[in-house]
């Protein structure tokens, strides 16, 4: 039998044991070292060669995310695990570190309920070791921190054990004191989630060279830190591994402190699902009951080029099979599952007896499944949708070089939307083009590089551009929409919404989908008043409809045509036709025709559309453009050519600080400016500086770039080149 | 000058002399033909039988832009044709009101329109409707089925006795807010699929009365139950369907002798 056979059977063993099963995610700071850290565990389990362990990135699948090395996708992989005398499955995700791809790192903690942090010894905690420990405090995961790259601080920077130890402490301080900030206000967890070395919360190690330790390993091998400067200064590393391996300790780490699925689902089945908790699906998932009602929650979409599309995700209860008709989340009917699975290494290995509750399966045949989707056998309410923080900001055209290859762009580039949710796809009409938006510049290089290269069609792509947004400044006064045919009437004032409630629909907290009640409380607290909160009519983007009419005959009828009509006005915004946000319209009142023709959408949507577009002019509508918090990391005599390069960028520098022997300088920058940014700061300092960009929102441009900038963005889209009168105020 | 005239129900020669005369001697003449149209003719017939060009203006033109037509009336003697009255189910008041803004005379020509035809063909006395109501296309209304404003116009006649007008919906190629479709048909909607949606949404067994082609040389007039009007076909179009409330004893006759209703449907002598 071979040994990936024996591996199978051993993960099926399993499975049907919810306390024997961990799963988990690995994530951190692009480049410290996750995927090498996966390889190790994988090695450690037998599913590669050890020798080949921390150069063969088993888990990053795809060609270029070996050429990149760097991890695009989440990767998923079973393995199994010896601790304490009994055997464990482990159903590991390796997520991407590179901000571009943090939608990734979302959905991946969806179907998880421990994630090891991984943090660079030299570099400390980064940026997105922030973000991706909040990512996983949200979706209730608990973290425990893996402090890689330890050999550097032996070799690189000959620190000795005193210096090491602080050196570590530091790290240690620095994570710990980002969960404390994060779960403070987290109610339900009733734990401290602070890591410690002396609960064995934290391992050491150097994943290149496959040790590690940690204080529960040192009690049992018996080697300390003093052994392993010695030995890594003596080049005794292949000992080093032998005698303590680095998969030991942290697979012992995973077993011992990330709860199984009985523990988890208890107390990650509230936070992330809003149904009846009295239900017997509720008993379901808390019980991990694989005899009970199927849920499944789709967190990732990928192809195959054999099988076809492949939706990973957890099973929170039941059991499921080949041949299931499973109900699908936001669409009618059901999908028919053609094979259940999981994943080893890169592949998929079918199970024909089925994938039971508490663990992670690749299922076939939800056609109609998006990243975010419940999977159920009974209708359900569905679980919250699966917010990622950022939003797109940069935008590109692609086209296909032959014509006869638009129907299948058009295929893949709706495949591509469906698998990263993070990705929008649209096409302009104007021009026929498509546009997909993306988190950044790397973003979409290799989504368009994926088009070309997986499914053989050549594209040409446009230059990258930023993402707009419109904003109202002030409460405008009432603005009266006329119909076309003058027989209807609406009456429309906005105002700027509170930052409160706009961040806590981008969150995904206040939305439409929310019972009524929760919905109402929820924007109270974040700062509505009760009247306005009782009367929302609906959510768009951002932007709230408040309906503050009262008792106008057919007005529910005509409600579904303002919405249209207000959706129109929102997308395509008064100054340059980009998405309006952080609205709050209130209709006041409406005079409407008698007969359901004279008030059908010819008349209503201009009439709202006209409207709200006046009430946003009235409101000193201005532009807004995404911004990016800029660190970087650069030797003291580059500080002022670093600091030259953030503010020749229109950007701002907040703060300059000395970090070990280098200079930290941190500031923001437009994303317009940020483009090509990489190459200016490389030969600006001779390569010497490393940098992190992070997505942060969008800020008002200043008034003396306004007019220029919608002119511009006029002029791309073929707009007229003159504003409306109206607006005198830029 | 600014006349409006209404051309009647059917084609050509449905308008009255009044009007034919005042469009043959119009200057200009234009006509908007997306409320309703004249199935007995096409807009080249009308144009030849009357010796005039029409220039026919879509929805845009007419309510987003009526300038064309009021600049000329302020100078020449310009008719504005709709099928029907220009003034009855539609919206045009608005234009009569624009050119009276800018002091331009305004006169009506009045044409025979659906509502009147369907009281005299189904012996419904006109005195006994109460407001009339349009059946949408389900899809230009964004919802399924039959608006509730229609079911509670219906019913709202009924609590009075009162019989009720049913319009029906009517999509003329090219009116559509996105311009003219390749491959568009006028669409009109049917008698029998009226029926089937009162039926289905409202009440299969209330009394239903079909008028199809009212102003033509073959019209039908048809009462029966809804579901069963849903299972028959009337021919061609216009059609509209009335519902009625209470009838008086001679509406009931008429019903029975004029438009084949069974009896078992009419109250007891």
């Amino acid at each position: 039998m071979g040994r990936r056979k024996k591996i199978v059977q051993e993960c099926e063993k399993l499975m049907d044991s919810p306390e024997q099963i961990r799963n988990i995610a690995i994530a951190a700071h692009v480049d410290h070292g996750k995927t090498t850290l996966s390889d190790n565990l994988l090695a450690g389990a037998g599913m590669i060669s050890d020798d080949t362990a921390g150069q063969q990135l088993a888990m990053d699948t795809e060609e270029d995310e070996q050429e990149r090395g760097i991890t695009i996708d989440a990767a998923n992989v079973s393995m199994t695990h010896e601790y304490e005398g009994e055997n464990h499955l482990i159903n590991l995700i390796d997520t991407p570190g590179h901000v571009d791809f943090g939608g990734d790192v979302t959905r991946a903690m969806r179907a998880v309920d421990g994630a090891l942090v991984v943090v660079d010894a030299v570099e400390g905690a980064m940026p997105q070791t922030e973000t991706v420990l909040r990512q996983a405090l949200r979706e209730g995961v608990k973290p425990t921190l893996f402090i890689n790259k330890v050999d550097r601080l032996i070799n690189e920077l000959q620190e000795g054990p005193e210096e090491m130890q602080q050196r570590l402490m530091d790290v240690i301080g620095d994570v710990n004191e980002l969960i404390r900030g994060m779960t403070e206000e987290m109610e339900d967890i009733e734990n401290d989630w602070r890591v410690s070395v002396d609960e064995g919360t934290v391992a050491f190690g150097s994943a290149l060279y496959k040790w590690g330790v940690s204080i529960p390993s040192m009690e049992e091998t018996g080697i300390s830190f003093g052994d392993i400067i010695e030995m890594e200064n003596n080049d005794q590393r292949q000992e080093l591994h032998e005698q303590t391996p680095l998969s030991d300790v942290v697979l012992d780490m995973v077993a011992e402190h990330f709860p199984n699925p009985l523990q988890a689902q208890p107390f990650r089945v509230p936070r992330i699902w809003r149904g009846d908790d009295e239900s017997d699906i509720a008993e379901d998932m808390r019980t991990v009951n694989k005899e009970g009602d199927i849920v499944f929650m789709a967190t990732d979409i990928g192809m195959d080029p054999h099988a076809g599309e492949i939706v990973t995700g957890r099973v929170f209860s039941g059991t499921l099979k080949k041949g299931q008709e499973l109900f699908v989340s936001g669409t009618a009917g059901k999908n028919r599952i053609q094979s259940v699975g999981i994943y080893m290494g890169g592949e998929r290995e079918e199970l024909d007896r089925g994938v039971p509750a508490g663990n992670i399966a690749a299922v076939t045949g939800l056609k109609d499944a998006i990243a975010g989707s419940t999977v159920s056998d009974v209708e359900m309410t569905p679980f919250e949708s699966i917010e990622h923080i950022s939003e797109p900001v940069i935008t590109k055209s692609v086209e296909a070089t032959n014509m006869d290859d638009l129907p299948k762009l058009i295929q893949t580039l709706q495949q591509v939307a469906k698998e990263d949710p993070t990705i929008r796809v649209e096409i302009n009409e104007d021009t026929g083009e498509h546009l997909i938006s993306g988190q950044g510049e790397l973003h979409l290089e290799v989504i368009t590089q994926r088009i070309r290269k997986n499914q053989g069609i050549p594209v040409t792509t446009g230059e990258p551009i930023v993402v707009f947004r419109e904003q109202p400044q002030e409460a405008s006064r009432e603005v009266e929409g006329v119909s076309p045919n003058r027989h209807n009437k609406f009456y429309i004032t906005v105002e700027p919404m509170a930052e409160s409630i706009v961040d806590d629909i981008r969150l995904g907290e206040i939305s439409m989908d929310m019972p009524e009640l929760e919905r109402r409380e929820a924007l109270q607290e974040a700062g509505m008043d009760k009247d306005t909160s009782q009367n929302v009519e609906h959510i768009h983007g951002t932007n709230i409809l408040i309906d503050d009419t009262k008792g106008i005959q057919h007005l529910n009828e005509t409600m579904e045509l303002v919405i249209e009509g207000l959706e129109d006005a929102l997308d395509d915004g008064p100054l340059a036709a980009e998405p309006v946000q952080g609205a709050l319209l209130r209709l006041h009142d409406a005079r409407l025709h008698e007969d359901t023709i004279h008030r059908g959408p010819a008349q209503v949507i201009p009439a709202v559309r006209d409207a709200v577009h006046r009430s946003l002019i009235d409101a000193e509508v201005r532009l807004l453009e995404p911004i990016q918090d800029v660190r970087i990391d650069v030797p003291n005599e580059y500080m002022g050519d670093a600091s030259g390069e953030i503010q020749g960028r229109r950007g701002r520098v907040d703060d300059m600080y000395q970090e070990g022997d280098l200079m930290v300088i941190e500031g923001i920058a437009p994303v317009e400016e940020m483009i090509g940014f990489s190459s200016d700061i490389r030969s600006a300092t001779e390569g010497r500086a490393s940098w992190n960009t992070e997505n942060a929102g969008f800020r008002v441009m200043a008034d003396n770039l306004q007019r220029e900038q919608i002119m511009d963005i006029r002029e791309r889209k073929g707009m007229k080149l003159e504003l409306p009168p109206s607006i005198d105020y830029i | 000058m600014l006349t409006f005239i209404g051309l009647g129900l059917y084609d050509e020669r449905s308008v009255t002399v009044e009007g034919r005369d005042a469009l043959r001697a119009a200057d200009r003449v234009f006509a908007e033909f997306y409320t309703s149209r004249l199935v007995g003719a096409s807009v080249a017939e009308l144009e030849s039988h009357h010796g005039v060009d029409i220039e026919v203006r879509d929805r845009a033109g007419v309510e987003r832009d009526p300038e064309t037509i009021l600049e000329a009336a302020e100078t020449d003697e310009v008719a504005f044709l709709t099928a029907g009255d220009t003034m009855i189910s539609t919206t045009h008041v608005d234009l009569r009101v624009r050119a009276a803004e800018r002091g331009v005379d305004t006169r009506v020509v009045h044409g025979v329109t659906a509502q009147s035809a369907a009281s005299s063909l189904t012996g419904l006395q006109n005195y006994r409707f109460g407001k009339a109501v349009t059946l949408p296309f389900p899809y230009a209304h964004g919802a399924d089925g039959v608006p509730a404003s229609v079911v509670d116009g219906v019913e709202a006649n009924r609590e009075r006795g009162l019989h009720t007008l049913v319009y029906l919906d009517i999509k003329v190629a090219g009116s559509s807010p996105a311009g003219p479709q390749a491959g568009e048909d006028d669409e009109f909607m049917t008698a029998d699929e009226a029926a089937g949606m009162l039926a289905d949404d409202w009440d299969p067994d209330a009394l239903g009365v079909v008028v199809a082609r009212a102003g033509s040389p073959d019209p039908v007039v048809a009462a029966d139950a809804l579901s069963a009007l849903a299972d028959r076909e009337f021919g061609g179009p216009l059609h509209t369907l009335v519902v009625p409330g209470d009838l008086h004893h001679l509406e009931a006759e008429a019903l029975e002798r004029l438009a084949g209703c069974p009896a078992a449907l009419l109250p007891d002598e």
